[in-house]
């Protein structure tokens, strides 16, 4: 069973003068201890994909929602409200794009990672939260977790709250964890550090990664497999290699080319964009989307 | 004689939180000269936004000096100084008022430094917009109905709304796909020459920096460690930290792949 399946998704928000279509019926899997990501435009639907899953959305009234969304084989859309909580934080967890969305300002860090904590294990005490998140920073390669952890958000430094976003993702041992651009904040050295770390996590607990990022050079270290997303539409998608040695579709060539180089030709050329973009799915060879019974 | 357009001195910030001191800055001197781009890249929470914090008269610093044309800058900044000095802030949400629409915002900053007739300005947040790849309707959605990467070019946009002569950019591309990154730093090298502007540019994008930066400065732990032009910090990097980093960047390509090698065994060799 896969740990997730998205079939035929789409999306838009209604406004004042109509409704914005944002996902175009997009078809994505996930099996367990996969990392798989998820590349492409700015704009072209990433964040609200992984909105979607953890039900972020669903209860939204501007939201327009169709197809099917499958966690360990429930159908998303099949759950209440408070079933659809009680998995966030403990079997599905996110490492949100923007620090400020997901640590709050007001709490130092220890109060936040006790909260999320108790979230799998009601009866932990302060003492207890605080050995392991303790632990949990040092992992992150965090030098002085205890200084960290009396903090407020706004006392640490971007690449230092985004580090606290992953401990706290990983605290609860998800089945399915959400990396939404965890890295942009972080020093190359560090960024290594954290890839490696989740995945560790990925080998001991089977856990399976959705990785969203616009470092192809870090999606090319991590990532199994890709789906490149253009508009809210799959352009292609295939085993990381073979995506890299032989991009097939125009906008995953444009994306491969605009990438630029550590030994230093100038800022890529770019082209405007091309009605060519919109071109149907390359699928690599043994690399589509499962039949399920749906 | 003719000053660097900004010079830091010997500058210091210590913080204090929860009985503890924290050396976010320690003594780092260096010069940006007018129509520069520097990029400042290193460690993470090694003092590159409290550096740009200081610069932009957010907080103080505790020791040393920060001069703008020759002229020490004032703990309190008059409106003049704050339209020369723009920050692009590391984390877009939270530079953007979310009860204003995008175009009030832009809006708001066009009339406190009064650029243009202010009939016109309406119709600049368009454009403004459009500079950076936005459609210009995109003026009446708040910043919550835009994606990370919109929400970093009306940032952008923001910064460059007011006639500045110094950004400093942190982390200005980092939530952008590299299609629309490379129309970006197209853009913000176009408007350096065009309008004679200084950048110092943070980030830990090497690949960025090597394409866009006259001069490097790399920081570790609150200390300049090693500053020079692009190129031969890249290909001849002195300290063994800016050997580290550089040979951790991830690459897309083969000749990335063998530059990497190279300064993985030199590292190995001075170690
Ligand atoms: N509440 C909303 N109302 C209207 N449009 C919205 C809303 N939220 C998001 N959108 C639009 O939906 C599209 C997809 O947004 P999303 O945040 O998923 O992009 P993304 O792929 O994550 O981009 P980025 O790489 O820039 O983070 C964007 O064009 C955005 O403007
Ligand atoms: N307001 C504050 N109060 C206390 N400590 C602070 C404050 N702001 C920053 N610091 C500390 O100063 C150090 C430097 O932080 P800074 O944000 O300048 O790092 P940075 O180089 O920008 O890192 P990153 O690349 O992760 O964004 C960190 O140890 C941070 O915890
Ligand atoms: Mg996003
Ligand atoms: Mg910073």
């Amino acid at each position: 069973m896969n740990t997730l399946r998205i079939r035929d998704l789409t999306l838009g928000f209604k406004g004042w003068s109509g409704t914005v279509e944002v996902l175009h019926g997009i078809s994505l899997h996930i099996g367990r201890g996969e990392r798989v990501a998820l590349v492409g435009e700015s704009g072209s639907g990433k964040s609200v994909t992984a909105r979607i899953v953890l039900g972020l959305l669903q209860s939204l009234r501007s939201t327009r929602l169709s197809g099917l969304v499958e966690f360990e084989g429930r159908d998303l859309s099949k759950l209440s409200e408070r079933e659809r909580h009680a998995l966030r934080g403990t079997k599905m967890s996110m490492i949100f794009q923007d620090p400020t969305s997901s640590l709050n300002p007001v709490y130092p860090i220890l109060t936040q990672f006790h909260e999320v904590l108790r979230r799998a294990d009601p009866a932990i005490n302060l003492t207890g939260a605080r050995a392991r998140a303790e632990k949990a920073l040092a992992d992150v390669s965090i030098t002085d977790p205890s200084r960290a952890l009396d903090s407020y958000p706004f006392q640490l430094s971007g690449g230092m709250n985004q580090r606290v976003m992953i401990a706290m993702a990983l605290a609860n041992d998800p089945s399915l964890l959400i990396a939404d651009e965890p890295g942009t904040a972080l020093d190359v050295t560090v960024q290594a550090q954290t890839l490696r770390l989740m995945r560790e996590q990925v080998e001991r607990h089977g856990t399976s990664v959705l990785f969203i990022s616009h470092n192809l050079g870090v999606v090319r270290e991590f990532a199994d497999r890709v789906y490149v997303i253009y508009k809210g539409r799959i352009a292609e998608q295939g085993p990381t290699a073979a995506l890299f040695e032989d991009p097939r579709h125009p906008y995953t060539r444009a994306l491969l080319d605009a990438v630029p180089r550590i030994t230093g030709d100038g800022i890529p050329e770019i082209e405007d964009a091309s009605d060519a973009y919109f071109a149907p799915t390359e699928v690599h060879e043994g690399y589509g989307e499962p039949e399920g019974a749906a | 004689m003719t000053h660097p357009l900004l010079s830091l001195r010997a500058v210091s910030k210590t913080f204090h939180s929860g009985g503890r001191e924290v050396k976010a800055v320690d003594n780092v001197s260096f010069d940006v000269a007018e129509g520069e781009c520097l990029a400042v890249v290193g460690e993470s929470g090694s003092g590159k936004s409290t550096i740009a914090n200081m610069i932009l008269g957010i907080y103080p610093q505790t020791l040393g000096e920060i001069a703008f044309k020759g002229a020490a800058l004032p703990g309190r900044r008059d409106l003049a100084h704050r339209r020369a000095i723009q920050l692009v802030q590391q984390n877009p949400l939270s530079s953007l008022n979310p009860r204003r629409t995008i175009g009030a915002s832009l809006r708001l900053a066009l009339d406190v430094h009064g650029i243009g007739e202010k009939a016109g300005r309406a119709e600049r947040t368009g454009q403004l917009l459009e500079e950076v790849g936005l459609p210009a309707d995109f003026r009446t959605r708040p910043p919550a109905a835009l994606s990370g990467g919109q929400r970093q070019r009306v940032a952008i946009a923001r910064a460059l709304a007011c006639q500045s002569e110094l950004v400093v950019l942190d982390e200005p591309t980092s939530a952008l796909d590299v299609l629309v990154q490379a129309r970006v730093l197209k853009l913000l090298a176009d408007l350096r020459k065009s309008r004679g502007l200084t950048y110092l540019f943070i980030t830990h994008d090497l690949s960025v920096v090597r394409n866009i930066a006259d001069r490097v400065a790399v920081f570790e732990k609150g200390r300049l460690v090693e500053i020079g032009p692009t190129a031969s910090v890249f290909e001849a990097p002195t300290h063994a930290y800016t050997r580290r980093l550089i040979s951790a960047v991830p690459v897309v390509t083969v000749a990335e792949a063998a530059l990497r090698q190279r300064l993985t065994e030199d590292a190995d060799a001075h170690a």
